[in-house]
């Protein structure tokens, strides 16, 4: 039996602390969500309070498009990852397997454009999604969210490709296949794992973008769930119950799925680095 | 203008994009491989044709365009012909898809954005831009004005400028700090290590606009928690008043605070999880070592935590600062509404609404490449250092 020492019980004291100022708002929203129509705004600390009810939920459902707007984002989202990993993952194939010229130009132009600030593409990508006559579709965001992505998913996938031994491929050659039929035969089946990374960072990027969003969609049924919560909890202070509804119901999954992936994605952000 | 878009256009949008990803690759694939053919002019001359009747069919012909397009066309077959050879042309193939990408939705915007910056472009000169594509050269006003007219209503460029560092310096010190301690004590621990960690990876996992919107709500000065909780407080340690402590009006009276606050909340998690990793790979048997020769458990952290960790925080460093640095998000989900106060902001989130609340585009263009020099010099400077270091 080990000792239970003083300094350990203080360590799980201070780290039970630091557990409960991480996950309370997330229980505030969901008590706040489920406080019955007349008390939305009280100063009520319970975490299930008097006469709870869904009715939060339900008015969510009934008073606005909230699942037109999941089903916005989830549209945006799924195309704007689709051309992100198809692109990516030829690119990287090429980055990982051949030597040509303009190799190593092309990659650390790749990491140029990592420092190019998210926020400064904004103004220039809104004003061609004008002048395209754009805005306020899904194109306009599809179009300002497919690329951005991109650079870091071509490392990542190099990265997981260069572990791949190049054996298999001679291997495939010596039984008849060229370039693209090793590649695609033999390397994008192995390579799932780095393809479901770089799909669930493009996925993530997408899903929980706001400013792009906030300028190109103005109509409330065009609007993704990000906008739809803001003007929730923007316009008029009674419409918290029905932030917090849609709050619970978007963390919910997001959470299992990021919990569940987690150690996924940080090998995947290592072997990109390290391997690079 | 109530424009409801439908899941029609994106289908053939994906479709569009497959189309002309095919179109490049045809292009490419005939030009690789028929260099040595007589007819190899002609192949030349079809594909301008037919990107001559594409811009034409989708109404983005003009004449720069064209002049382009034939110097490409020209360039290109010489290339083919007399350095390509039909020789390793493949990874060409495989990289021109996303590299056209990348320059038609990144590189031409940031070029778009450094010609704007040089020219008049505001809400009273859109319009014509928009009918004619004509814009008023101006030289280096913008830049000027940067600097002479406040980018908001009334916090000037260097107002922002400071706050901006204030801020990102504090955030990163937190991040690091917070992330460090929390780090050595789960390293220390064994049981429910899983468990701690999971919980406490929770606010980098939320959705970040969930979580900044709803800790904007518990700031609210009167039904929000963290006032209520010093409400509470208050009421069991009356002599806490005497203090100052009391409830604040966190939004209105401390914004910049108040995210500060937040993003803190946000950032530990990420930083947590990165030292975490670093500390798991130190061997134990340096600490052993230490601890026979009698080392104490501060002289073992400076002495060999510390250095063996700093691989893993110096570029956790770096990211978490251009991170900071560039953080909209935070600032303007807590500000942004209509009458949100302008204390809050900093440079990028400045540089936000500037064109998007003021209108004012080649102000804010000149502005983004002010904001982009800066941040280009920290990087270099960061990673020179941390070359020196290593």
């Amino acid at each position: 039996m080990k000792k239970i020492s003083v300094k350990h019980i203080l360590i799980h004291i201070i780290i039970l602390i630091a557990v409960v100022i991480t996950t309370y708002p997330l229980i505030r929203i969901f008590s706040v969500s489920i406080r019955p129509g007349d008390r939305i705004i009280s100063t009520d600390l319970s975490l299930i309070p008097d006469g709870a009810s869904f009715i939060s939920y339900i008015k969510l459902f009934k008073e606005t498009h909230f699942i037109k707007w999941i089903f916005n984002s989830l549209l945006i989202t799924l195309a704007t990852s689709f051309i992100g990993v198809t692109l990516a993952s030829t690119a990287a194939y090429a980055f990982s397997r051949f030597n040509f010229l303009g190799k190593k130009s092309g990659l650390s132009l790749l990491l140029l454009t990592q420092m190019i600030p998210a926020g400064m593409l904004i103004l220039p990508l809104y004003l061609m999604i004008m002048k395209l006559n754009l805005i306020n579709t899904y194109l306009g965001m599809i179009i300002a969210y497919s690329v951005s992505s991109l650079p870091f998913s071509i490392w990542i996938l190099k990265g997981y490709y260069d572990t791949i031994p190049k054996s298999l491929e001679e291997a495939a050659k010596v039984d008849g296949a060229n370039d693209i039929s090793a590649f695609y035969k033999i390397i994008l089946p192995l390579s799932t794992p780095a393809l479901s990374i770089a799909f669930l960072f493009n996925f993530t990027t997408a899903w929980n973008e706001y400013l792009v969003a906030r300028v190109v969609l103005y109509h409330p049924a065009n609007y993704t769930w990000t906008l739809g919560l803001f003007e929730l909890q923007g316009q008029f202070i009674t419409q918290w119950g029905m932030f917090a509804a849609g709050s619970i119901i978007i963390t919910i999954p997001v959470l299992v799925i990021f919990l569940y992936s987690s150690k996924w994605l940080i090998s995947g952000l290592t072997l990109g680095s390290v391997k690079g | 203008m109530d424009y409801i878009s439908t899941t029609g256009e994106v289908l053939f949008f994906i479709i569009a994009v497959i189309f002309s990803v095919l179109i490049i690759e045809i292009y490419l694939y005939l030009h690789f491989k028929l260099y040595d053919k007589k007819y190899y002019f002609i192949i030349s001359l079809l594909s301008f044709i037919s990107f001559y009747l594409i811009i034409r069919a989708i109404n983005i012909y003009n004449p720069k365009v064209l002049t382009f397009a034939i110097i490409w066309e020209v360039l290109f077959s010489y290339l083919c012909v007399y350095k390509v050879k039909g020789k390793n042309y493949i990874p060409y193939m495989l990289v021109s898809p996303a590299f056209i990408g990348l320059a038609l939705l990144l590189m031409y915007p940031f070029i778009f954005e450094v010609y704007l910056s040089f020219t008049d472009l505001k809400l009273t000169t859109i319009m014509k831009w928009k009918q004619t594509g004509m814009l008023p050269f101006v030289g280096l006003k913008q830049y000027i004005n940067v600097f002479r007219l406040p980018p908001l209503s009334e916090t000037t460029f260097w107002q922002l400028f400071v706050r901006t560092v204030v801020w990102t310096f504090s955030n990163v010190f937190f991040h690091i700090l917070g992330g460090f301690i929390l780090a050595l004590m789960l390293i220390e621990i064994n049981k429910f290590k899983g468990i701690y960690r999971t919980f406490l990876v929770i606010p980098w996992a939320m959705p970040q606009v969930v979580a900044v919107l709803s800790l904007r709500g518990e700031f609210h000065s009167e039904y929000g928690f963290v006032n209520l909780m010093i409400k509470k407080l208050l009421s069991i340690f009356p002599f806490l008043s005497n203090l100052g402590i009391s409830p604040v009006n966190w939004l209105s009276d401390h914004p910049l605070l108040t995210c500060t606050l937040i993003n803190i909340w946000l950032g530990i998690p990420f930083m947590m999880v990165v030292i975490l990793g670093g500390l798991q790979s130190i061997s134990k048997s340096y600490y052993d070592a230490a601890s026979i020769d009698g080392a104490t458990y501060f002289q073992k952290l400076k002495y060999i935590t510390l250095p063996l960790i700093k691989p893993v925080i110096l570029p956790a460093v770096t990211l978490g600062t251009i991170w900071t640095f560039n953080n909209i998000n935070v600032i303007y989900l807590v500000t942004g509404q209509a009458g949100g106060t302008e204390r809050a902001d900093i440079l990028v989130s400045a540089l936000y609404k500037a064109a998007f609340v003021y209108n004012r585009y080649s102000y804010s263009a000149a502005f983004a490449m002010i904001i982009f020099v800066i941040l280009f010099l920290i990087t270099t400077l960061y990673s020179k250092t941390i070359k020196v270091e290593q």
